[in-house]
C-alpha cells in the first residue's frame, strides 16, 4: 500500500509538463544515441550531464531526462542490430542473429516493430519489478553499518568485470586506478593535501565528469579514427510495416520470458544486459525447439533478447537506486549525476528524496509508453539519421561533448583534462583494462574511504570490524566469488557468446 | 603473439605504485594528532593493491592487441593536436571560428572531403552557438567575430 502511495506520488512528479517534455526529449535522444553505432548509452548520457547542468534543471527533471535517455538506448540499440547486422551497443548483439537475416528477407520493417513491442514489454515487467523489489531492498539496506558498506563497495568492484569479464586483475586494476584518482586534492576529513603538488586546479580533486566524458567520448572518437571506420556500411532498406495482431499476438510469451529473465540478469550483480539478452535468446531457442528456426529470421529470435536487454537495463537500476552501488557503465554515469546533484545514493533516498525516486520510477513507465509510441511510427526518423557517416557524426558528438565541459566552468583547464582522459582511456582499453571499473572508482571513491574511517573510528582502529557481522562475511563471501568466477565459468560462457558473435560477422 | 604491452604497463603502474605509497608517508599529521586510520591509510591500501595487479601483469601478460601502424598512427597524432588546438584558441578564435577549423579537420582526416567537411563544422558550430547563446542564455566566446 505505501508503495501505491510513493508511486502516485511519484506520477505527479513525473506528469508535470516540464519534466513530460523533459521525458520525451531524453526518450528521443536515447533512441539515436542507442542506435548511433560508436555512440554507447554510457557515452551518450556522459555528454549530456554537463548539457543538464548548464540548463540549470531540477534535479528530479534532470534525472528524468537521463533515465530517459538510458530506457531510449536499450530501445535504439537493436535499429542498427537489424538494419546494419552491427550491435548499436553491446547487449544488442543478440537482436542481430535474428533481426539481420528477417531485414535481408524484406521484413525489416517488422522486425523493427516486434523489436520494439519486445522492449516495451521487457522494460514494462522489469519496472513493474523494480517498484516491487526496490522499497523491500532500501528497507534491508538501513540495517547496513559502515563496515556492511564498504564490504559492498568492494563487491560492486569485484563483480564489474561481469561472469564473462576477461581478466579479473584487470578490473581490480581499473577500479585501483580510478580509487587513487580520487584521492586527489584535499582530504574531507582531515584537511590533508593529497597529491595536488600545489596545482590549485586539483585542491577540488578531479571533477569525475570531466573524466566521464573524456574516457568515453573522446577514446571513441579515436578508437573510429584508427578502425578508419569512418565511411559508415550499407543499410537495409525500410520496407512498408504489414504486420498482424496474430503476430503481435504470438510473440508475448517470448517477451514475458524475456522481461523476467532480464530483469534478474540487471539486478544481479556481475550479470549486466549482455549477459541477460544472451541467456534469454538461447533459452527461447531450447524451448520452441524444433519448430523454430532462428538465426534465419525467426522473430521470437529478435523478440526474446530485446526483451531480455530492456528487462536488463531497468533492473540495474535497482541496485544503483536502493544501494548507491551501479552495476553497469550507464547506471554509473547516472550515479555520477546524482552525486553530482548532492544527492547520496543509497536506500536513505527513499524516504528524504522520496519525490525524485518515485518521480523517476514513474517518468520509467511514462517514458516506456512515449518509446513505444517513438519507435513505431516515428523509426523512419531514426533510420534517416542512422545513415549519417560516422566520419560527421563523431566529431560533432566531440564538438558537443567540448560544449558541455566548457560551460560548466568555463575553464579550459578542463579541456585539456578531458583530453588527456581520453588519450588515457584509449592507451585502457588498448591493453583491455575496462573503463568502467575506473569510473566506478573515482565515483565511490570518496564514501568508500569515508567508510573504512567511520568502521575503524567505532572499532577503535581493530580491522577485524570489517568482517564481524555475519552480513558482511557474506558479502565478502559474494565478492571473492565475484572475482574467482569469472576464472572458472567465464571461458565457457566468453566462448558460446563469441561464437555467437561470429555469426554475426 | 608478443606479450610487450602487459608488461610494460604493469612496471609503468608498479612505479606509480610506489610513486604513489611514497607520496602517502610524506602527509603531514593531521592537526589534532594522529587517528586509527588518518588521510594516507587509505592511499596506502591502493598502492598496494595497484602494486599487486601491476606485478600479475608483469608475471602473466595477456596477449597484444596491435597498435597502429605508422599511418595510423599519425593520424591519431593529428587527432590529439586538433583537439588540443580547439581547447587553446576556443577563447582567442571564438567559437564558430575554432569549431569550424577542428570539427572540419576531424571530418577531413575521418574520410569526409575537405569542402563538405569545414562546412559541417561551420554549421554545427553556429547551430549550437546559436542554441547556447540565445535559447540558452549561456554564451559562449565570440572571439574574431566580435564587433566592438
Amino acid at each position: 500500500m505505501e508503495t501505491l502511495h510513493y508511486l502516485s506520488l511519484g506520477f505527479g512528479v513525473a506528469l508535470q509538463p516540464e519534466n513530460l517534455m523533459f521525458a520525451l526529449m531524453g526518450c528521443f535522444i536515447g533512441t539515436l544515441i542507442g542506435a548511433l553505432p560508436g555512440l554507447g548509452p554510457a557515452n551518450g548520457v556522459a555528454i549530456l550531464i554537463p548539457l543538464a547542468f548548464t540548463l540549470g534543471l531540477k534535479p528530479e527533471t534532470a534525472l528524468i531526462m537521463l533515465t530517459a535517455v538510458y530506457a531510449g538506448a536499450m530501445y535504439g540499440g537493436r535499429i542498427s542490430s537489424i538494419l546494419l547486422n552491427i550491435p548499436g551497443d553491446e547487449p544488442a548483439m543478440m537482436t542481430c542473429l535474428d533481426g539481420y537475416p528477417m531485414a535481408r528477407k524484406g521484413k525489416a520493417a517488422e522486425a523493427l516493430a516486434i523489436s520494439a513491442i519486445a522492449s516495451f514489454m521487457g522494460s514494462l515487467i522489469a519496472t513493474i519489478g523494480l517498484i516491487l523489489l526496490a522499497p523491500l531492498l532500501a528497507r534491508f539496506a538501513l540495517t547496513f553499518g559502515p563496515a556492511e558498506y564498504f564490504a559492498l563497495f568492494v563487491l560492486a568492484f569485484a563483480t564489474l568485470g561481469g561472469i564473462t569479464g576477461k581478466n579479473p586483475m584487470k578490473t581490480l586494476m581499473a577500479a585501483a586506478i580510478g580509487l587513487i584518482i580520487a584521492t586527489v586534492g584535499i582530504d574531507l576529513s582531515t584537511g590533508t593535501q593529497r597529491y595536488t603538488f600545489n596545482v590549485l586546479e586539483l585542491y577540488e580533486g578531479v571533477d569525475f565528469i570531466i573524466a566521464i566524458v573524456g574516457l568515453f567520448a573522446v577514446s571513441e572518437l579515436l578508437f573510429f579514427i584508427e578502425e578508419k571506420a569512418g565511411a559508415g556500411r550499407e543499410m537495409i532498406k525500410v520496407n512498408p510495416l504489414k504486420l498482424k495482431w496474430r503476430e503481435i499476438l504470438s510473440i508475448f510469451p517470448t517477451t514475458i520470458r524475456g522481461g523476467v529473465i532480464g530483469f534478474i540478469a540487471g539486478v544481479l550483480p556481475g550479470a549486466g544486459a549482455s549477459l541477460g539478452s544472451f541467456i534469454t535468446y538461447t533459452l527461447e531457442k531450447k524451448i520452441v525447439g524444433k519448430d523454430g528456426y532462428f538465426g534465419e529470421g525467426d522473430p521470437r529470435g529478435v523478440a526474446a533478447p530485446e526483451a531480455g536487454n530492456n528487462g536488463a537495463s531497468s533492473g540495474a537500476l535497482v541496485p544503483m537506486l536502493t544501494l548507491g552501488v551501479p552495476g553497469s557503465g550507464t547506471t554509473a554515469v547516472l550515479l555520477a549525476m546524482l552525486v553530482s546533484l548532492n544527492i547520496t545514493p543509497g536506500p536513505l533516498m527513499f524516504t528524504q528524496n522520496a519525490e525524485l525516486v518515485w518521480g523517476v520510477i514513474a517518468a520509467l513507465l511514462v517514458g516506456n509508453f512515449m518509446l513505444l509510441l517513438l519507435n513505431i511510427p516515428l523509426v523512419g526518423v531514426f533510420v534517416k539519421i542512422l545513415s549519417v557517416p560516422p566520419m560527421y557524426l563523431l566529431p560533432i558528438v566531440t564538438m558537443v561533448a567540448f560544449v558541455g565541459i566548457y560551460s560548466i566552468s568555463h575553464s579550459t583547464f578542463d579541456l585539456y583534462f578531458m583530453i588527456a582522459f581520453g588519450v588515457g582511456g584509449y592507451i585502457l582499453r588498448k591493453l583491455e583494462i575496462p573503463l568502467v571499473p575506473v569510473i566506478l572508482g573515482l565515483l565511490l571513491g570518496p564514501e568508500m574511504e569515508k567508510n573504512l574511517r567511520h568502521a575503524m573510528q567505532i572499532s577503535d582502529g581493530d580491522w577485524s570490524i570489517l568482517w564481524s557481522s555475519g552480513l558482511s562475511i557474506g558479502l565478502w563471501l559474494v565478492a571473492i566469488i565475484g572475482l574467482l568466477l569469472p576464472v572458472i565459468v567465464g571461458p565457457i560462457l566468453r566462448r558460446r557468446m563469441q561464437a555467437a558473435k561470429s555469426k554475426v560477422g | 603473439m608478443s606479450k610487450f604491452n602487459d608488461r610494460v604497463f604493469g612496471l609503468v603502474m608498479l612505479v606509480i605504485a610506489v610513486a604513489y605509497y611514497y607520496g602517502a608517508t610524506q602527509f603531514p599529521v593531521p592537526f589534532g594528532g594522529s587517528e586509527a586510520v588518518g588521510p594516507e591509510t587509505f592511499p596506502k591500501l591502493l598502492a598496494v593493491i595497484l602494486a599487486v595487479c601491476s606485478l600479475y601483469m608483469i608475471v602473466k601478460p595477456d596477449a597484444d592487441n596491435p597498435w597502429p601502424v605508422a599511418q595510423t598512427f599519425l593520424e591519431l597524432g593529428i587527432a590529439v593536436v586538433v583537439l588540443v588546438a580547439y581547447a587553446l584558441l576556443l577563447e582567442p578564435l571564438g567559437f564558430i571560428i575554432s569549431t569550424m577549423l577542428a570539427v572540419g579537420t576531424l571530418c577531413w582526416r575521418m574520410g569526409a572531403r575537405p569542402v563538405k567537411a569545414y562546412l559541417t563544422g561551420l554549421i554545427s558550430g553556429a547551430i549550437v552557438f546559436v542554441l547556447f547563446t540565445y535559447g540558452l542564455e549561456l554564451p559562449l566566446p565570440l572571439g574574431l567575430l566580435e564587433i566592438n
